[in-house]
């Protein structure tokens, strides 16, 4: 970093608080920055700040969106009476991506992680409380990550509701597809045998 | 430079921090090196080498190599012994497991071998997995945890006038001094909180207490709160810091009810 002048050190710097980035990353992309041209490093730095004062979160799902609600919850096609629930907007993408869940969606912005201090208090919680309230609601499916945190998750949210009257399901959890089984861990595999479905 | 040598050894996972791009800094709590710190190379990336380990409360075998003991360890290999399956589906389990990680993380200097806390660890987890997250546990896991990190508060007698114990007595505990006085040392104000006889001696057995008689007992209200009272009070003033997943265990308990 040392040989950097100051203002590209500062570039990398930002871009090294960037989840997933490193320093080597940071300095490779800023590198690219400084070799682009003007335009594009303007359409860059505008993309940026307009995600940043255009996009909020929608007031039903909290799914990030430019207007009041995302298109997912305007879309009067899909079955409003499901609501899958994920800890992250890029979970929700995946699933959409996957093309077969035609349910809302609520994205908690988080899961519970007791080690670093983060309880039922910092994820949305209340607002999928509200929904469920308004009686409309048949069915929760539970699409937090299969690992500590996102199975406490669903274990908060499932004692939560359990006096409510919805049915309250989970993602599958096991063998991936096209996985080998010799490569997969203990616990993968006794989840798949626990979860194991008829043909 | 010295050749890195190669140690093996089990651990439980205490503590994950995200390094650069790929990488994971993994802190264990290790029966042979007591609390270690290791850098996971492509911890992120490579779900086949280290798959699904890095769980906070498994139990794993390490295999990893470094220079000197003060150098942080490259972790070669890392494989599961034991995911707590049966904490992991009950949230109070999952709650209480992740505190007694957490006060073993904090009251462990690093590099400082400690077999007691390893098989504390081990013994309070299993008994996690087969009975109930209940008061009594997780007091006596404190007491336990206290004492072999050199913090046992003096519980047996008073600490000014000496007498030992009586039925039926309140004391009063002194978090600053670490014991217990009697009423007439201890010059309680009105907000002062007395400690029955009772409480005291319950946390005395339960300190050495067999292993098996733990999951036996259960704590009455007022004997669980005065407990939790001086030990949480206690644990705080000692560590002088917040302790992340109780404060996340009361939010739970008050969310759900
Ligand atoms: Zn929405
Ligand atoms: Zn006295």
């Amino acid at each position: 970093m040392k040989a950097y002048a100051q203002p590209i050190k500062r570039l990398i710097a930002e871009l090294a608080k960037l989840p997933g980035i490193g320093e080597k990353t940071a300095a490779r992309l800023s590198n690219y920055i400084l070799r682009a041209t003007e335009d594009d490093v303007r359409k860059l730095a505008e993309s940026i700040i307009e995600v940043k004062r255009r996009i909020k979160l929608c007031r039903i799902c909290l799914n990030p969106t430019e207007d009041d609600t995302c298109y997912i919850c305007q879309d009067k096609t899909r079955d409003q009476e499901i609501i899958c629930v994920v800890e992250e907007p890029d979970a929700l993408a995946a699933i959409e991506e996957s093309g077969v869940y035609h349910g809302t969606y609520h994205v908690l912005h988080g899961a519970l992680a007791p080690l670093d201090g983060i309880g039922p208090e910092n994820l949305r919680l209340n607002e999928l409380l509200l929904r469920i309230g308004s009686g409309l609601i048949k069915e929760i499916i539970l699409a937090t990550n299969p690992n500590v945190h996102g199975e406490a998750t669903a274990l908060l949210i499932t004692r939560m509701l359990q006096e409510k009257n919805i049915k309250i399901t989970r993602i599958a959890m096991g063998v991936p597809m096209g996985g080998d089984l010799k490569y997969i861990d203990k616990m993968t595999i006794s989840k798949s045998l626990e979860f194991r479905r008829g043909m | 430079m010295s050749a890195r040598e190669s140690h093996k050894t089990a651990g439980f996972v205490l503590r994950l921090l995200h390094y650069g791009e790929s990488d994971l800094i993994v802190t264990f709590y290790s029966s042979d090196f007591g609390k270690l710190k290791g850098i996971a190379k492509g911890a992120k990336r490579s779900k086949k080498r280290f798959a699904n380990v890095f769980e906070p409360f498994s139990l794993t075998n390490i295999i990893f190599t470094r220079k000197s003991r003060d150098m942080l360890a490259f972790i070669e290999s890392c494989e599961i012994i034991e995911h707590y399956d049966i904490v992991r589906r009950d949230l109070e389990k999952t709650l209480t497991a992740s505190y007694f990680i957490e006060l073993a993380d904090h009251f462990c200097p690093e590099g400082k071998k400690n077999e007691k806390i390893f098989d504390l660890l081990q013994t309070f987890l299993a008994l996690l997995g087969t009975g109930k997250a209940s008061d009594a546990l997780v007091r006596f896991f404190e007491m336990r945890l206290l004492k072999f990190a050199g913090f046992e508060p003096a519980l047996d007698h008073c600490i000014s006038c000496k007498a030992p114990i009586a039925n039926g007595s309140s004391y009063y505990f002194h978090a600053r001094e670490g014991g217990i006085k009697c009423a007439s040392c201890a010059k309680p104000e009105r907000y002062d909180q007395p400690i029955s006889a009772g409480t005291v001696r319950t946390l005395l057995m339960g300190k050495d207490m067999d292993i098996d008689k733990i999951k036996l007992i259960a704590l009455t209200d007022s004997l669980a709160l005065e407990s939790r009272n001086l030990l949480v009070g206690f644990i705080s003033h000692v560590l002088n810091r917040e302790v992340k997943s109780l404060k996340v265990m009361e939010q739970v308990r008050k969310f759900c009810t």
